[in-house]
């Protein structure tokens, strides 16, 4: 079988908040499935690679810092990214990447990094750091064909106005702005959100979704994926949807 | 109206002591609404303050400090148990002043919280500020580390005391260069360990030069990104050290500082350049050698630092782990412990511990050794349990318990040797669990001071 390929960017930057974690969790499902995977890095070292020839392109969130440096460093792969996405390649980003992907970021000093303009979404900061959306967060998605509720952690300062096409809608928490609706932002091969936790750790269905999307891209792929014992995973999201919902 | 204050403040103290309640906070934050948020401005201190601040380390190296001091004759107020913000500070004093709000002591040694730096020594004179280091901790209560160390490097801008800083941490080292006025900076620094490593190892933060951006080139990783670094581009960190600790050899433990040899307590790198923090302090008020040494050697804090307990007939340890670089550090002392061992981690997600447990994924569990089993326990018992088993543990040796003293009885259904990790508002809760299993089925707790 050919393995999955997924490129994590800017692993070395933009790494806040245990985010690393999906590529673990990711890692983790296909090695139970005996399913090959292979994840390639690339950082601003890095030589600009064929980004089509992934399955799946993943960035994490990062502090202003690391994301003021990167932002000088998306330009030469703008024109690579735009083509994966077109080619299908999957794209999941938690937060500073969400925001980059998107026309520009407004930081807390009113100073503006443009984004990758992959989609057409944009986020502004808020002038005050100390005004962030902070907490558990639960979304509702339909990604998967069903509604699925999703469990994570949201800390962000940006407020993201624009979406189109929400990833979810917000069940407890404040989503895409203080207060929204709507959180994130999602196509059949795009997951943009502000779920750490990290997104995956709770949401097991959601990892096989991206899986099963990837391994679709293969024509030697097996039909689906082989069930795994989630118990302690269903056991976490249990506890935590009782604890957020029923309040 | 200060007076008033102040007179109030104590009333306030009188009664909750006299309710047997805990006067380490509530007090403080009364003033703090009524002072609007000056509380700390009510005292009249004369005498030198020392402070101690940073991610990691800061209740053991304020403790060591006092230890330093604590002589004959010489008062000394400190914050032992931690209550490190400048409420926590204001109710304190209230207990060491008189109605005029002046405070009579030879020295104040306080744990300052990081965030609470700025906000308390703008309103009291401090002589010497000790920053251990920075890494990422509880995010959502702190904003990311980067927001904290600008507002600390707002303070050090105007600072002309003393500043001990830890030169072998590029977040920390910075702060040297806030105030190019001040000629009081001293960066202490700590040659490689055994098991330093030529590569970042564990999750770390600032890879990138504060100044120009670059990645920081490293001789040595000594643990996440404590080591020797500079920039290759604009040259920081290439300091001076005021003092460096060196042939560091964990087996005995020892250490060594110019002509002399210490022989710490507890033996993780951790730790040395905790105690590399003190004997910078020690150097700075000339404290004889002979004290330090004492220090170093045969004193130590019991309150879920490495502390041991026998259960039953079990051998245990207990240690607090708040963060990712703590829970990484105790793993490695874990895992270079002989023999086959139990883990019980409780994890709570309170507003104490960050109400984010993120960080746990940022734990690297793929080095176990020899855990033959985990019992996880705490408010976020299954968060845990999940993030060990996706780094590849199978999943029928972990038993979640979420309810404490269930956890401790499951633990010690099986015999051999024990390691407890707990995190911050769970470390109390478990020393109490493991205390009521001892009363119950025998076995012995350090008692603390």
């Amino acid at each position: 079988m050919k393995p999955i390929k997924i490129l994590h960017m800017y692993a070395d930057m933009l790494d806040l908040y245990g985010d690393s974690g999906n590529m673990e969790i990711l890692q983790y499902r296909c090695k139970m499935r005996d399913i090959p995977c292979e994840i390639d890095h690339y950082s601003r070292t890095s030589e600009v690679p064929d980004f089509s020839r992934y399955d799946l392109i993943y960035l994490g969130g990062g502090a202003d810092l690391e994301q003021q440096i990167l932002s000088t460093d998306l330009p030469r792969c703008s024109d690579g990214l735009k083509k994966a996405y077109a080619d299908g390649v999957f794209f999941l980003m938690i937060c500073g990447g969400y925001q980059l992907m998107g026309q520009y970021y407004r930081d807390a000093d009113g100073h503006d990094l443009p984004g990758v303009g992959l989609f057409d979404y944009h986020t502004i900061a808020p002038n005050s750091r100390r005004k962030r959306c902070i907490g558990n967060i639960v979304v509702q998605t339909e990604i998967t064909g069903e509604p699925l509720d999703i469990i994570g952690f949201e800390n962000h300062g940006g407020q993201t106005s624009g979406v189109t096409s929400p990833f979810g809608r917000v069940r407890c928490g404040n989503g895409n702005c203080f207060q929204s609706d709507i959180e994130g932002y999602c196509e059949k091969n795009v997951i943009a959100t502000y779920l750490h936790g990290p997104l995956l750790a709770k949401n097991p269905k959601l990892a096989d979704y991206i899986l099963e999307y990837c391994l679709r891209r293969h024509e030697d792929a097996p039909a689906f994926l082989a069930p795994l014992d989630d118990t302690l995973e269903n056991e976490c999201r249990e506890v935590m949807l009782e604890r957020l919902l029923k309040k | 109206m200060k007076r008033f204050y102040i007179l109030l403040g104590k009333l306030i103290v009188k009664v909750l002591q006299l309710l047997g309640k805990n006067a380490g906070n509530l007090p403080g934050g009364i003033l703090w609404t009524l002072t609007r948020h000056k509380c700390v401005s009510l005292f009249d201190v004369r005498c030198p303050i020392i402070a101690v601040t940073g991610t990691n380390g800061k209740t053991s190296v304020t403790n060591y400090v006092t230890k330093l001091f604590s002589q004959d004759g010489v008062k000394i107020i400190t914050n032992k148990a931690g209550n490190n913000l400048d409420t926590g500070i204001c109710s304190l004093l209230l207990q060491h002043c008189n109605w005029k709000g002046q405070v009579d002591a030879d020295y104040l040694i306080l744990e300052t919280d990081e965030s609470h730096v700025p906000v308390v020594y703008s309103q009291l004179k401090l002589e010497t500020l000790v920053v251990l280091n920075f890494f990422r901790d509880q995010l959502d209560r702190n904003g990311e580390v980067e927001t904290l160390i600008l507002k600390i490097n707002a303070f050090c801008k105007t600072f002309t005391g003393n500043l001990i800083l830890n030169g072998d941490d590029p977040n920390t080292a910075r702060l040297g260069q806030a105030n190019p006025e001040n000629k009081n900076v001293k960066y202490f620094h700590v040659e490689p360990y055994a098991n330093a490593t030529a590569e970042l190892f564990e999750a770390g933060e600032g890879r990138f030069c504060p100044f120009c951006g670059s990645a920081l080139k490293y001789d040595y990783y000594q643990y996440s990104h404590i080591g020797k670094f500079a920039c290759p581009e604009c040259g920081y960190g290439t300091h001076t050290p005021y003092l460096t600790a060196s042939d560091i050899d964990l087996q005995k433990p020892s250490f060594r500082i110019g002509e002399n040899t210490y022989t710490p307590a507890l033996n993780s790198i951790y730790h040395v350049y905790n105690m590399t923090a003190v004997a910078a302090v020690a150097r700075l008020y000339n404290i004889d050698n002979g004290i330090l040494a004492d220090a170093v050697s045969n004193y130590t804090v019991k309150n879920g630092r490495m502390e041991a307990f026998t259960l039953g007939e079990n051998p245990a340890v207990l240690n607090l782990a708040k963060n990712p670089v703590g829970a990484n550090m105790t793993l490695r002392v874990m895992n270079e412990m002989p023999g086959e061992k139990e883990l019980l981690f409780v994890l709570n997600d309170n507003i104490a511990d960050g109400l984010d447990v993120s960080w746990i994924w940022d734990i690297n569990f793929s080095v176990f050794e020899r855990v033959t089993r985990v019992v996880t326990s705490g408010t976020r018992a299954h968060d845990i349990a999940v993030r060990i088993k996706c780094s590849g543990y199978d999943a029928s040796r972990i038993i979640v318990r979420p309810q404490l003293d269930e956890a401790v009885e499951e633990f010690n259904r099986t015999a051999g040797q024990k390691f407890v990790i707990a995190n911050y508002t769970a470390v109390q809760p478990t020393r109490s669990a493991l205390k009521r299993y001892i009363e119950k089925h025998g076995g012995a707790a350090n008692e603390a001071d």
